[in-house]
């Protein structure tokens, strides 16, 4: 229903047959799952389903027990965070992961840097990365976050940090972006907001969130998938997975609100 | 603004320093080159353990290692093996502090928190162990030494010169770890600080980046440990000492890593305080352990925090309503010293061996000790109401000074209408240095 244009078929991060366990505990039991390039994906299932050690995964935090991970085509399972992160792909976090006595502006600088080359220079201040301050401007625009520039990240409010989060993984310019649970212990109005925003951030990205709101799943995601007990039980549109028996009974019978 | 004010304070120090020597003895001249290596020291340290949260326990390492460097350098030089001007020889510290900081770094930084400061202590006790053994390098027990060569015109004999050696070094070295708190690796650096993790998922390879800046900490650490070389004309394997690392937190905390000058004070301050205190008493590692709590406990941003406050208050006019209250509590603490000074010097004077052969030959009785010049018998009662009414005056004194230093700086506070933290309560520990655009 929300399909955008640059939305396609082809696929842009896929898993195949990926395994991880702990010790003797299976948490992903064999997952397939393919994202296709431009689509606004999510990942739902019910608590303890595998959805954050899912992201873990995919974002380079745990190694696969067995199994790929394909961006791009090119795999990218076990490979450190940071290399995964050059290659496209991007997180944020859950518990909200700023750097809490930085400004604003500096949180999203960090992210600015890295992708323009600044990783470790010495030789230049910053107050002369002309080309890096003023995408950090513009992203603050972005986010709405004009007020706040110059206050410490630790200062804001819970959603405007998670807000900031999100900036800042979305600062790296990945084209594969994964959300877990954008709104989370967030009020109507502040959902409101981080939605309109993540719609118009991702636009021409391609997005994976884990969202335990149905309402943001149906007005922001193109498809669904459902993870229950390590395994992708449906993949379809939103419509049809609230209709397909076996999701509702995963759901312990209730219906999928 | 902030800015400019921060250079006129720095152009204001500098012009202080370099007359300085015209009113010190040669005593003092060389104390304070020594306080200026020590300033040095901490700064370098701070870099690592203030701005990237790296608390290491083995910079003595890398103070040794610019030390000995420089040794080495000045040695050839002396030797005619090659030409090697004296003014430059920090810079054969700098870059074996570099380079060791890059090779025990890529270990160190492997680990975080406690464990990073367990491997860095490691490391600096496995040098200090070993270095006696390599004797062609680190000399045996007496170390290696050798002059300082004329270069440049100058004959680099008398302390003055090398006082303005030392000062110029410092300055630039100051300057260029400001320098970097503005560079993209040290923004990055608070960052790691902050919260690695999240920096890693950023695009950025974390153990590089803090193996780096690690390094350049060690470099400047280097450099401090090349201009004591030079200073000493001399130095043997005890530079390595735990002792040394210790120190330079201890001063750097006292000091207050808050601010960036902070450090450079606490250790200035201390290493004079060390250097009168040692040839007064052979307490006066208890004192320095006593201002360290006491810093802790009621000025945990240190010095430099105490400072910071203060200049705020200063600039508004608001001092005034500080002063009279500041003498009270001035008043009051000194009450406390003098009974604390008194006891504790007057038990280590009865415990030494002078004082037990006195006793004995006059047959076990208990006789009177000197103490600052004076006479006292340590068993009538009005000598030990010295110290006890002293501190008893004190501690009486002390409550009430505080209410109304706590008063007084509201009333400061109101009228240069800014932040009501007060001296003694729990401050921002935050750092935020340099621009914030």
């Amino acid at each position: 229903m929300n399909a955008s244009a640059t939305m396609s078929a082809e696929p842009v991060l896929e898993l195949r047959g990926l395994r991880k366990s702990f010790g003797e505990t299976q948490i992903i039991r064999g997952v397939d799952l393919i994202v296709r390039r431009g689509e606004r994906h999510a990942l739902i299932g019910p608590n303890g389903a595998g959805k954050s050690t899912l992201f873990n995964l995919i974002s380079g935090h745990y190694v696969p027990t067995s199994g790929d991970i394909l961006l791009n085509g090119q795999p990218i399972g076990g490979m450190a965070p940071h290399l995964i992160n050059r290659r496209g792909l991007s997180r944020s976090f859950q518990i909200t992961n700023v750097f809490p006595r930085l400004s604003v502006a500096e949180n999203l600088r960090i992210s600015i840097m890295g992708k323009r080359g600044h990783r470790f220079t010495v030789f230049r201040a910053v107050s002369g990365l002309k080309d890096v301050n003023d995408e950090v401007d513009a992203y603050i625009e972005k986010l709405r976050l004009q007020k706040r520039r110059n206050d410490m990240a630790g200062d804001l409010a819970y959603s405007e940090q998670r807000i900031l989060e999100m900036g800042m993984s979305l600062a790296t310019d990945p084209t594969v972006l994964i959300l877990d649970e954008p709104t989370a212990g967030m009020s109507r109005e502040e959902t409101t907001y981080i939605v309109d925003v993540i719609r118009q951030v991702t636009e021409g990205r391609t997005l994976l969130v884990v969202e335990h709101d149905m309402s943001v799943v149906f007005t922001l995601c193109d498809r669904v998938s459902v993870l229950v007990y390590g395994e992708v039980i449906a993949t379809g549109d939103p419509a049809s997975v609230r209709a397909n028996k076996k999701v509702q009974e995963a759901y312990l019978g209730e219906e999928v609100h | 603004m902030r800015l400019k004010r921060s250079f006129l304070f720095a152009l204001l120090a500098l012009a202080i320093l370099a007359a300085l020597p015209m009113f010190l003895s040669g005593n003092l001249l060389n104390a304070a080159i020594k306080m200026m290596i020590a300033a040095l020291f901490a700064l370098a340290f701070t870099l690592a353990m203030g701005q990237a949260g790296m608390l290491s326990f083995g910079h003595a390492a890398y103070y040794g290692l610019g030390a000995f460097a420089a040794l080495h350098l000045m040695r050839a030089a002396e030797q005619q093996l090659f030409f090697f001007p004296t003014p430059l020889i920090p810079l054969g510290g700098a870059l074996a502090g570099f380079v060791f900081g890059l090779i025990f770094g890529w270990f160190a930084t492997q680990r975080s928190g406690v464990y990073f400061s367990m491997v860095t202590l490691a490391l600096a006790e496995l040098l200090f162990t070993i270095a006696p053994t390599l004797s062609t390098i680190f000399g045996d027990e007496s170390g290696i030494s050798t002059i300082r060569g004329a270069s440049w015109g100058f004959t680099f004999g008398p302390d003055i010169e090398v006082y303005y050696l030392t000062l110029i070094w410092v300055a630039i070295c100051a300057f260029l770890m400001w320098a970097f708190t503005r560079t993209p690796l040290g923004r990055l650096a608070l960052a790691l600080r902050e919260n690695e993790h999240r920096v890693r998922f950023l695009g950025f390879n974390t153990h590089v980046a803090r193996t780096l800046i690690f390094a350049i900490s060690c470099l400047f650490t280097g450099v401090a440990g090349a201009l004591v070389a030079i200073a000493n004309e001399a130095a043997n394997y005890t530079i390595f000492a735990a002792q040394g690392s210790a120190n330079v937190v201890l001063q750097t905390f006292i000091g207050g890593a808050g601010t960036f000058f902070g450090p450079a004070l606490g250790a200035a301050v201390m290493t004079f305080f060390a250097r009168v205190t040692s040839d007064l008493t052979r307490s006066w590692l208890l004192y320095q352990g006593l201002i360290f709590v006491l810093v802790m406990l009621f000025a945990p941003t240190g010095l430099g925090g105490l400072v910071e406050m203060h200049a705020r208050k200063l600039r508004s006019g608001a001092w005034r309503h500080l002063a009279g209250p500041y003498v009270l509590c001035a008043v009051a603490a000194l009450l406390l010293i003098a009974g604390v000074v008194f006891t504790v010097e007057s038990i280590h004077v009865v415990l030494t061996d002078a004082y037990t052969a006195a006793r004995r030959s006059a047959g076990g009785a208990w006789v009177p000790y000197k103490l600052f010049g004076f006479s006292f018998h340590p068993m009538v009662p009005t000598t030990w109401a010295i110290p006890v009414l002293s501190l008893a005056a004190g501690a009486a004194l002390l409550p009430i000074a505080r209410r109304i230093t706590m008063a007084a700086w509201k009333r400061a506070t109101e009228a240069g209408g800014d932040d009501a933290v007060a001296p003694g309560a729990p401050g921002p520990t935050a750092r935020n240095e340099g621009a914030t655009a």
